[in-house]
């Protein structure tokens, strides 16, 4: 049982908080809760598994009791025996290299007896289906393998309370049906579930109610029944995603923008293989609409993310041909005519000021011309800042400008919505429209449903 | 087919093993103790890491690293007759190649086969503390890691046309350095963070599914350093 007494929170650096608190989670209750961006939802979870008050510093008042101990009197190893946590960012939260001791990590933490960590990784491992990815090592599997595990070593440990960050945030449609059905095995064992999230359709079958909250409070308190009842406006008017689970290489892209004319980018011979492996997939000729908002879709793990890379010439060792009307672009001109926005952004934004960071893509530096293109993204303001202290969003209009500012007429998203709320991915989706309207292409890659329907003009299925 | 864990799972030698070998490569083959009354030893131990890395079956890496040490060593060797100043620098590089590499491959090879859980309950056994053993497993998430971003760092650059020799080369280490040491610092939190919400500490009890015992390989190994730090002290104190 979880229990929240007027709790508030305040981080040192001025960031989101909560405000007066107070809500009683039962045994064996699922609870969604959900809001835009920086509602304190993290926050929230942080003060359930103990982050909050003894890793993340602030200034804590109130009180939060698991099982009856108070969180904040207790230490982080004693809260951990009864709280798990899946937390939203698949690439850090591996302690182990190889995916089996990460199963095994925290009964071993605990000094359980190893016969028995074995009889509960085997339970769990058969259960769902995760045979494949054992003795693997993590850095060679893809973001939605990387969550399954996280879930999955959760399930190994004897907890009763489970905690979900935003779990969804990197998987496709598969991976969330995947999800669900581990969600439903923990309901079935009767565990506690307190689950953050943007997109929620998938956890309709379990939850027992919903949290709104809004800067920090809760705004609104829903039973199963009445949030399932909301329309897709409602939930879009809260800032949350309406989705229904639906495969995305299914959606019919709803833009409501017409092209006159029927130019064609065509891709032809592209084929790419890891050093002596099999080939990711094997493209003799793909037709590419030329001045579209074109969606690629597909399963987790089919190479989608790989085709962009190879697309933009980032793998040199994947030749191909890119014909554009007449112009014949192998594979430098194909390089220097394409430029990608990166799934995380952060590695590709280098200067120390916005300014800065756009005008190194300028074939001539033109700081006036610079400065229109941030205007243009709602950046003009921050173009003395260091790229890396801004909002993720931000972050990613940055590199949007220098897309723009570099002059390539195709332009690449990978995965450009991943973990956004509505009204973020709406604002990507506008940013989309708007490059688009400067007669550039561009190619996204996406499990989005709702940004698919959205910005996309039309959709090519990738096996 | 139902899935059984395979706790019996282990790389040629114990951590322990690993970490007497690396002591003594430092001592012989770094610090070259001993030095000619140590000759046959410190062939051995040049070339063992090779040896070890044809038991992973890394066969590529064993080629380049013998091509490199046999090329810097010959190389070495023949810069050093009546040489310029130039020379003399490049022999001097060349000549702590020759040095370090063997150790470094060893380390490589430790690191790439070590199993962090296998490591913390080794070091355990040998009565370490945690407070030195838990930031040390570290090592072995931190090299991958750091390595995975910087490749994804050096593609955006590539990307966007920040090259070695192309336009603005000069910035091109620091363009590098900033993002990689800011994903990494984020990377470093939320992995301490994670870590502790699934109860690792320090100074409690750990258990481990891996086991870890010494086998025969073990046995060779720690034989060949022990006689190398009898024999140094033979020469050293008797002879």
């Amino acid at each position: 049982m979880i229990c929240f007494d007027n709790v508030s929170f305040q981080y040192t650096k001025d960031q989101e908080s909560l405000k007066g608190i107070s809500l009683t989670i039962g045994e064996g209750d699922v609870v969604l809760v959900c809001g835009p961006s920086g509602c304190g939802k993290s926050t929230l979870i942080r003060c359930v598994n103990g982050l909050i008050p003894h890793f993340y510093e602030g200034n804590l008042t109130g009180s939060v009791t698991v099982n009856g101990t108070d969180v904040s009197q207790t230490t982080l190893r004693k809260i951990s025996r009864h709280v798990g946590t899946v937390f939203q960012n698949p690439r850090s939260q591996f302690f182990n290299v190889d995916t089996t001791s990460e199963l095994a990590f925290g009964c071993e933490n605990f000094g359980l007896d190893p016969d028995e960590i074995e009889q509960r990784i085997d339970r769990v491992v058969n259960r769902h289906g995760l045979a494949p990815l054992m003795d693997r090592s993590i850095f060679r599997l893809s973001g939605g393998e990387k969550q399954k595990i996280a879930c999955a070593s959760i399930a190994v440990e004897p907890l009763d309370v489970i905690i979900l960050d935003e779990p969804s945030a990197n998987l496709d449609y598969q991976g969330i049906c995947e999800l669900q059905k581990m969600i439903g095995a923990w309901k079935e064992e009767h565990k506690t579930i307190l689950i953050a999230e943007h997109r929620i359709s998938y956890l309709f079958p379990y939850i027992s109610r919903a949290l709104l909250m809004n800067s920090g409070e809760i705004v609104k308190e829903y039973s199963a029944d009445e949030f399932r009842a909301l329309s897709e406006d409602e939930l879009h008017g809260l800032g949350l995603r309406a989705d229904h689970m639906q495969d995305s290489a299914e959606v019919i892209p709803d833009n409501g923008e017409r092209r006159d004319t029927d130019e064609k980018l065509i891709l032809s011979d592209m084929k790419f293989s890891y050093r002596g492996e099999e080939p990711v997939f094997d493209i003799p000729r793909m037709e590419i609409p030329a001045g579209e908002i074109v969606g690629i879709v597909g399963a987790n793990g089919a190479g989608k993310s790989t085709f962009l890379r190879c697309l933009c010439g980032m793998e040199r060792s994947c030749k191909a041909t890119l014909k554009a009307g007449d112009e014949i672009r192998k594979n430098k001109k194909r390089r220097q005519s394409i430029y990608m926005v990166m799934q995380d952004v952060n590695h590709q934004l280098f200067t120390d000021s916005v300014l800065e960071e756009v005008m190194i893509s300028q074939e001539k530096e033109d700081k006036e011309e610079a400065l229109k293109i941030l205007e243009s993204l709602d950046l003009a303001e921050y173009a003395d800042k260091h790229p890396l202290a801004l909002s993720g969003g931000q972050k990613q209009r940055v590199a949007v400008a220098s897309a723009v500012a570099s002059g390539r007429d195709i332009i690449l998203f990978d995965e450009p919505t991943s973990g956004l709320d509505y009204y973020h991915m709406m604002q990507v989706s506008e940013i989309l429209k708007d490059l688009r309207k400067t007669g550039r292409t561009v190619i996204i890659v996406t499990h989005d449903v709702e940004l698919i329907r959205n910005a996309c003009t039309c959709v090519i299925p990738f096996k | 087919m139902e899935y059984r864990l395979d706790r019996n799972v282990h790389s040629l030698l114990d951590p322990r093993t690993k970490l007497l070998l690396l002591f003594t490569s430092s001592v012989f083959v770094v610090g070259n103790a001993g030095e000619k009354w140590m000759y046959v030893f410190y062939w051995i131990l040049v070339y063992l890491p090779v040896l070890l890395l044809l038991a992973e079956k890394e066969w590529k890496a064993a080629a380049v690293a013998v091509a490199i040490y046999v090329g810097s060593f010959y190389a070495q060797m023949a810069l050093q007759h009546d040489p310029t100043a130039w020379e003399s620098a490049l022999a001097l590089m060349l000549y702590i190649i020759t040095k370090i590499l063997p150790t470094v491959i060893l380390a490589r090879y430790i690191v790439k086969t070590t199993k962090v859980s296998e490591f913390l309950a080794a070091m355990n056994r040998m009565h370490v503390t945690d407070k030195l053993t838990i930031p040390i497993s570290v090592i072995f998430r931190f090299f991958p890691t750091v390595a995975e971003e910087s490749r994804a760092i050096n593609d955006a650059m590539r990307m966007r046309g920040i090259e070695m020799g192309a336009k603005k080369a000069t910035e091109a280490v620091e363009y590098r350095m900033v993002p990689l040491i800011a994903s990494c610092s984020i990377i470093g939190e939320e992995l301490s963070a994670a870590a502790m919400t699934r109860g690792l500490d320090v100074g409690k009890k750990r258990s481990c599914i891996w086991k870890i015992r010494f086998r025969f390989p073990d046995l060779i190994i720690i034989v060949l350093c022990l006689t190398c730090f009898v024999w140094w002290g033979i020469g050293r104190f008797f002879i």
